[in-house]
């Protein structure tokens, strides 16, 4: 790995102490900076022992890319790849935990749970609550419903709304680090009821409630405590500033407060602290409490070095272009002055020196291609689908993605493709495809251990259990065929559990024996193949006393030789063990749903495949990415669909645009969620904020919204290489139009250069 | 007799008459030479009665046991193997009556009864589970069992380090650091133990802390059993002192002077149930009380090379570093470094069996170490050398009794002939399903899922079974009517105890073990591991009833569904202390590494898994107790802080390698995966403690 550094980049590396913000741009390098300035410190400076550095970063498939490229440069160097530990911040967290769990009320089994046991656990306290105080929010809906809107919203829209409101309000309550009790003891206190708050902490109780029946936290919980930790235990913080000092921060502009504090506290008054993020692509704002203003305060705090990385070298002179002005125009001239913060510089995109071994792509203004036209969500999905089959058998070694404002739409572009054939790969929608391959096979099994009268069920499990076989082109008729018969097998103890009386498998095709007549060659070894799948359902239905952890193990044995389908068959071992344990009602059919959840793309779970270890749209070259806009966030295609863009998946603030958390069915069009947390903020601070009006937080929660989906946009554009196309749609019920900024930057376009028409 | 050296002889032989200290670290042969001074006692004339070997627990009374356990050695008389918690229980039995009243309890005429761990953990959640609702320790986030324990455990604390069971949430919060917020859960905790105390004294139940304190604190004092106890016990072998508590030291420095001989034996570099109450310190300064004290210096297990990787794992803990070595010895260690877990666990199969096949280890010689041994991993594992037909052989942690099928199984068919006893739709076919398959024998998993689609009805959310006979005849058929046969009969049976007067579950359980499921035809038919569970079961049941006294107006009924409840909660564990020493012993055994450091045998072969793993040095977290802090060394006032707990860390890391290094004769293999089971990457302090000791090993030639 022969690396050279930019200037700008050079300059980063030259860092050795203090406090430093490094603002940049997408395509800049900063992944590679960091790493380097990791090495560089590893290298230049003299750590005692038990001393590390710490790299802080965003997400799990970061940690393995950060990991492997500090010891490639350090091995480079000659070094040994120690002292150096790279984490998440929930990883960091679950670390600091660990030195003294009992500090904040843990003890040493203390059990993380993912995200889905959390849902379950938050749903059936939202189900509960609004069994026993449902009427409690009649007050919220819109008087105009009818009896019949009245039943399917009470039914289906409102549970979901509720648990939106109560997943927010309980990570707001634990990023502002209020405990049920604080939080009903202050309720107590006011002179007047409050329903949204009482809502929230009450289900916020029993959702704590059930944790700690569990002995579990959540991720919110972990950091929360985290950061408590550190402010209780002065010891334990000395201790961890003398192990980490120098913490280098990753994707800085996703952080939300605790985040900032407990790095904040780490690093100290005087301590090494290096954030580097880009605060116009920060896009979580919506499911999180981040908030890019905490890296932008920071960068103009006293003392703290401040350097750009404004050098890209990904995309064409054209795309930076159409980047850049969509940061000017919101900076300038966008309508509504409060949000013209929503996107800023400098820094603004700028090209490589021309001396750079990795200069961007020739320049094409042609494959620019902005259609701000109205046509259905169908005609959109149509048109790129068209656009597809023609562009991608004349680019066989380009990459290339459609990015979608919301996974439903991605879906649905995902079907168009299967259904024209074309080249496909939407692991980014959830599981890498190997977890999931891995998964289904085991959750085919299962199915067919918990009910072992079904012979459907049976036939799939033979798949599953061949399914390399099934793979491979020369074997496949063979599987089918086979998989054919047992669906036919009407009573299935004749198969697999045969007596003299009746013996399903020898009846149609009977093994050769000394005096039976010659039987056809194909006809034994079907027989043979049978009899062998036979006696591994014998192993693995005496198998199904075992509890389930053990029992995915002996299918593990079975089934898996790759090291990474054994290391995720056993992480899906102990996930499962997990579920049971914390659902002791469930039996095997249950698990295997769980199972199903996960094969069936329904939940992201993290294997060990190189996909989830960092995707890389160089390996699928020729094959159309379908993904969100959001997961697009660090990732590069030579061509980019970035479709939807209307009013509705990216609102300017006018007055006709629609926003997704207003529901129809609310009073007012109240945008529920921010009207609870702006009476929580109040609660909280009564002396410093003035009691929110109704309605006040649904306007400043827009602002919000066009902010974040202008720089959604921002990272969508900025994702290309040398070709981006933009359409929109006018949305389920065809009302929607093409979003302004979106016009804005056609006209623009159009106006500097003649566009070509295609 | 073994070959003992001069030394050792000279010790066995040395007069009658001698209080005596020995100490050394693990491998000198001490206990060796204990238990030839034992059989040297009794063929002089000690009749064995008059002997007690005292112990912190059984287990390491074991190779007294083996000796003793030699044909023609136990002649006149038992020797006395005993623990604190035996000597205070016996003693209590027999002089009862001397100490109801003067300690407190309720009931003076009745006798006393001794708690088990769960029948107290049972009360105790009885008396917790309404303050919980009440919002009490509403701070912490554990599961109520593993809170219940935390609370008995700090009064054995109380017991074993001896304060007075008032003084427990005072002490914590005195040494507490962190938030005052959470000060609350340490009152809430006083308060938990007062109230169970109260209870046991209300009706003359004794748990383990309150069986300590009676005899320590009553019968002791008492000068009549006194007198009793010393003319009883004339000669004592205390071994292991280093890892009893010290109520246990009080009482032998005081009991000591009347001992016509005594050996008090001490481990340097022990102290490994410090959570259980031990205390080195406490036991070091039995020295002074002893008139001879000698020291063994010499290994008999350690080899050169592992007596330097000792030194240099010293020198990692801030000793001096070893002398320059002649030559260049390979170091005894042998990496297995792997990307994922799975993979370790492989290579770890293989070089098992390579040490076996190859090398010609005898099985027994080989033990495989883990911080903690799940279910998964040992399963992993054995399955793995299933392969390679090597058999293996744990010694697990107990775990929930619902856990095994067997008990799953029987806890079913107790269901169906006692359904009033069930929580409201909480029957499932599946259970019933395999509980079926369990039962019959030749039966099926798919026909005992077509005969559970039949038979299992609810009547009133109720489960029942429906008769054979009732099914079509073309399904009669297919399920076989030898199967029918025994099912109609397991029916029958379960109907006719639904029919009549409910029993005691032990018996019930009993009874359907005898008199259907033991009967050939069935499935626990010569199933030796079906009735060893069926034994447990019934007598968890059994310890559960006695528990019970007629004072607390509790009816069978209400008991028998409290005792299902409890243990579908997983509050009941098969803890019952199987005899696993008696097990073939020609066996891989593999073990948490603390029980193996806590059974005094050395091997030649030791597998440390996974030593990127925290939980090698980690002390048990628990919010509601502190060992330390409930020590008696602890300074009142005093907090403990994370300086504290890097400190323990530490102490634990440099007793768990060199006890282990100790306890090796000729290797360790080192396993390690990048990624743990779980997936995280793992990078315990024991990685990088044995990094550096490496390079030490390898540096200082």
């Amino acid at each position: 790995m022969n690396i050279q550094l930019r200037p700008a980049q050079l300059e980063v590396t030259a860092y050795r102490s203090g406090k430093m913000g490094v603002l940049a741009v997408p395509g800049s390098g900063k992944t590679l900076t960091l790493a380097y300035l990791a090495a560089e410190l590893l290298t230049h400076t003299t750590l005692q022992r038990g001393q590390e550095i710490l790299i802080v970063t965003l997400v799990n498939s970061a940690v393995d890319v950060f990991t492997q490229r500090i010891r490639a440069l350090l091995e480079q160097r000659g070094l040994l790849p120690l002292n150096f530990r790279v984490r998440t911040l929930h990883g960091l967290a679950h670390d600091i935990l660990r030195e003294r769990p009992e500090v904040v009320g843990l003890d040493e089994r203390f059990v993380i749970l993912d995200e889905a046991e959390c849902n379950r656990i938050l749903e059936s306290a939202v189900k509960s609550w609004l069994h026993q105080h449902g009427d409690q929010l009649l007050d919220y809906l819109d008087e105009a419903l009818t009896p019949a809107e009245m039943r399917k919203i009470q039914r289906k829209d409102l549970p979901e709304l509720v648990q939106e409101i109560a997943s927010a309000f309980i990570r707001f309550a634990k990023d502002h680090r209020m405990p049920p009790g604080q939080l009903r003891t202050k309720l107590d206190q006011l002179p007047f009821p409050l329903p949204l708050l009482e809502m929230g902490a009450s289900i916020y109780a029993d959702y704590q409630r059930s944790l700690t029946y569990r002995g579990a936290v959540d991720f919110d919980d972990l950091v929360r405590l985290a950061y408590d930790a550190l402010q209780w235990d002065t010891q334990l913080l000395e201790r961890l500033r003398q192990r980490w000092p120098y913490i280098l921060e990753d994707e800085a502009q996703d952080s939300s407060w605790t985040q900032e504090q407990i790095l904040r506290v780490l690093v100290g008054e005087s301590g090494n602290w290096v954030r580097v993020g880009d605060p116009n692509q920060a896009i979580y704002e919506t499911f999180t409490t981040a908030n890019p203003k905490y890296l932008r305060h920071f960068v103009h705090e006293a003392g703290v070095i401040q350097r750009h990385l404004p050098n890209s070298g990904r995309s064409t002179l054209s795309i930076m272009e159409l980047a850049n002005q969509l940061v000017r125009w919101t900076m300038t001239q966008h309508p509504i002055q409060a949000v013209r913060d929503g996107l800023q510089g400098p820094p603004f995109i700028t090209p490589v020196p021309a001396d750079d071994p990795h200069p961007n792509p020739p320049d094409d203004p042609a494959q620019i291609h902005l259609h701000p036209k109205k046509q259905t969500v169908e005609e959109e999905i149509k048109t790129i689908v068209h656009s597809l089959k023609r562009w991608l058998p004349a680019h066989p070694d380009w990459t290339v993605a459609v990015l979608a404002p919301t996974h439903d739409l991605a879906i649905k572009v995902v079907e168009a493709l299967k259904k024209e054939n074309l080249p496909f790969e939407d692991s980014l929608l959830r599981s890498s495809a190997s977890t999931r391959r891995t998964a289904q096979r085991l959750r085919d099994i299962l199915q067919a251990l918990a009910d072992p009268l079904s012979a459907n069920k049976l036939a799939t499990a033979y798949v599953a259990w061949r399914l390399e076989d099934y793979e491979d082109p020369l074997l496949r008729s063979q599987v089918i065929s086979d998989k054919t018969l047992l669906q036919r097998c009407a009573q299935v103890e004749t198969y697999l559990y045969p007596t003299y009386a009746e013996d399903w498998l020898a009846e149609i095709c009977p093994p050769q024996g000394e005096e039976s007549p010659a039987i056809p060659l194909a006809q034994q070894e079907t027989y043979y193949r049978l009899a062998r799948f036979r006696q591994q359902m014998h192993r693995w239905l005496d198998a199904i006393l075992l509890p389930i952890d053990q029992l995915v193990l002996t299918l593990q044995g079975d089934l898996f030789a790759e090291p990474a389908e054994l290391a995720l068959s056993h992480k899906l071992a102990l996930m499962l063990r997990q579920a049971s344990d914390a659902n002791p009602q469930w039996r095997l059919h249950n698990l295997a749903q769980e199972l199903a959840v996960i094969a069936e793309n329904e939940r992201r779970f993290l294997g060990f495949s190189r996909d989830d270890n960092g995707f890389d749209p160089q390996a699928y070259a020729g094959r159309v990415v379908v993904c969100t806009a959001h997961k697009a966030k660090g990732l590069e295609w030579d061509r980019v669909y970035l479709i939807s863009v209307n009013n509705y998946d990216y609102p300017s603030g006018a007055p006709y645009d629609t926003y997704k958390p207003e529901r129809w069915f609310v009073r007012g069009r109240l945008n529920l969620q921010a009207e609870a947390l702006a009476q929580f903020e109040w609660l909280i601070a009564p002396n410093e904020t003035a009691f929110p009006q109704e309605g006040q937080a649904t306007l400043q929660a827009r602002l919000d919204y066009v902010r974040e989906r202008l720089r959604l946009l921002y990272v969508g554009i900025t994702r290309a290489r040398r070709e981006l196309v933009i359409t929109s749609n006018t949305g389920r019920r065809g009302d929607k139009q093409p979003a302004l900024a979106f016009v804005v930057l056609s006209e623009y376009w159009k106006k500097v250069h003649a566009q070509p028409a295609t | 007799m073994l070959t003992l050296t001069p030394q050792q002889l000279e010790m066995v032989q040395r007069p009658i008459g001698e209080h005596c200290f020995l100490e050394g670290k693990a491998g000198c042969g001490k206990t060796t030479t204990a238990v030839e001074r034992l059989l040297f006692l009794m063929e002089n004339g000690v009749p064995a009665h008059q002997i007690l070997i005292y112990v912190p627990q059984r287990t390491l009374a074991q190779p007294y046991r083996q000796a003793l356990a030699v044909p023609g050695v136990m002649a006149g008389g038992a020797v006395n193997i005993l623990t604190l918690g035996g000597l205070a229980r016996r003693t209590i039995e027999t002089f009862w009556p001397l100490v109801v009243e003067q300690a407190g309890f309720g009931q003076p005429d009745e006798w006393p009864v001794f708690l088990t761990l769960e029948t107290a953990q049972y009360f105790m959640a009885k008396l917790v589970e309404p303050l919980l609702a009440q919002g009490f320790f509403a701070s912490v986030n554990v599961h109520p069992n593993r809170l219940y324990s935390q609370i008995l455990d700090n009064l054995n604390k109380a017991a074993l380090v001896g304060f007075p069971h008032t003084e427990i949430g005072e002490r914590l919060k005195s040494a507490w650091s962190g938030s005052a917020g959470q000060l609350s859960i340490y009152d809430d905790a006083q308060t938990c133990a007062n109230l169970f105390r109260s209870f046991c004294l209300e009706h003359n139940l004794l748990d383990f802390s309150l069986q300590v304190e009676v005899f320590v604190r009553y019968l002791w004092q008492n000068p009549l059993v006194q007198e009793t106890l010393q003319q009883q016990y004339r000669h004592l072998i205390a071994d292991n002192i280093e890892e009893d508590a010290p109520v246990s030291h009080d009482l032998l420095r005081q009991w000591l002077p009347a001992f016509e001989s005594a050996w008090l034996i001490y481990d340097h570099g022990g102290g490994y149930r410090v959570f259980l109450g031990a205390d080195p310190l406490s036991a070091y300064a039995l020295k002074s009380a002893c008139e001879v004290q000698v020291t063994f210096e010499t290994s008999f297990v350690t080899d050169a090379c592992l007596q330097r990787l000792e030194q240099t794992l010293l020198w990692t803990f801030g000793q001096p570093p070893p002398p320059p070595a002649a030559e260049a010895p390979a170091p005894p260690v042998i990496p297995l470094f792997e990307r994922f877990y799975p993979q370790m666990l492989e290579r770890v199969a293989d070089e098992v069996t390579r040490c076996i096949q190859e090398d010609g280890i005898p099985p027994s010689e080989i033990v495989l170490l883990a911080p903690y041994l799940t279910d998964a991993l040992r399963f992993s594992l054995s399955n793995l050398l299933e392969k390679r037909q090597i058999p293996l052989r744990s010694h697990r942690p107990s775990r929930a009794l619902r856990e095994e099928a067997v008990i799953r199984c029987l806890l079913t068919l107790a269901a169906l002939a006692y359904p009033q006893y069930l929580p409201p739709k909480s029957f499932q076919d599946f259970d019933l399903m395999t509980a079926l398959l369990q039962a019959i024998d030749d039966l099926d998993a798919v026909r005992a899922c077509l005969l559970t689609n039949i038979v299992s009805r609810k009547n009133d959310g109720l489960p029942s079974l429906s008769s054979f006979e009732q099914i079509q005849a073309d399904v009669q058929e297919r399920l076989t009517y030898r199967v029918g046969e025994r099912y109609e009969r397991l029916r029958r049976w379960l109907e006719e105890a639904r029919a009549a007067e409910p029993e005691e579950l032990e018996i019930f359980f009993v009874r359907l073990f005898d008199e259907i499921l033991s009967q050939p035809g069935y499935g626990f038919y010569h199933n030796e591991r079906a009735a060893e569970l069926t034994a447990n079961l019934a007598e968890s049941a059994r310890k559960f009833r006695l528990a019970f006294r007629e004072s607390m107006n509790v009816s069978l009924e209400e008991r028998n569904r409290e005792y299902l409840r409890m243990v579908q909660e997983g509050l009941i564990a098969a803890q019952y202390l199987r005899s696993w020493q008696a097990e073939q012993e020609d066996t891989v055994l593999i073990s948490p590494a603390y029980t193996f450091l806590l059974s005094n045998r050395p091997v030649q072969v030791q597998f440390w898994l996974d030593i990127g793993s925290s939980g090698w040095y980690e002390r048990l977290f628990q919010p509601l107790t502190q060992p330390y802090v409930l020590s008696r060394r602890w300074q009142a006032g005093r907090q403990w802080t994370a300086d504290d707990e890097a400190q323990v860390a530490e102490q634990n890391l440099q007793r768990i390698t060199l006890g282990l290094v100790r306890r090796c004769r000729q290797r360790i293999y080192l396993g390690y995966s990048e990624y743990s089971a779980g997936g995280y990457e793992q990078r315990g302090e024991l990685l990088r403690v044995l990094q550096d000791s490496l390079e030490g090993f390898v540096q200082a030639i």
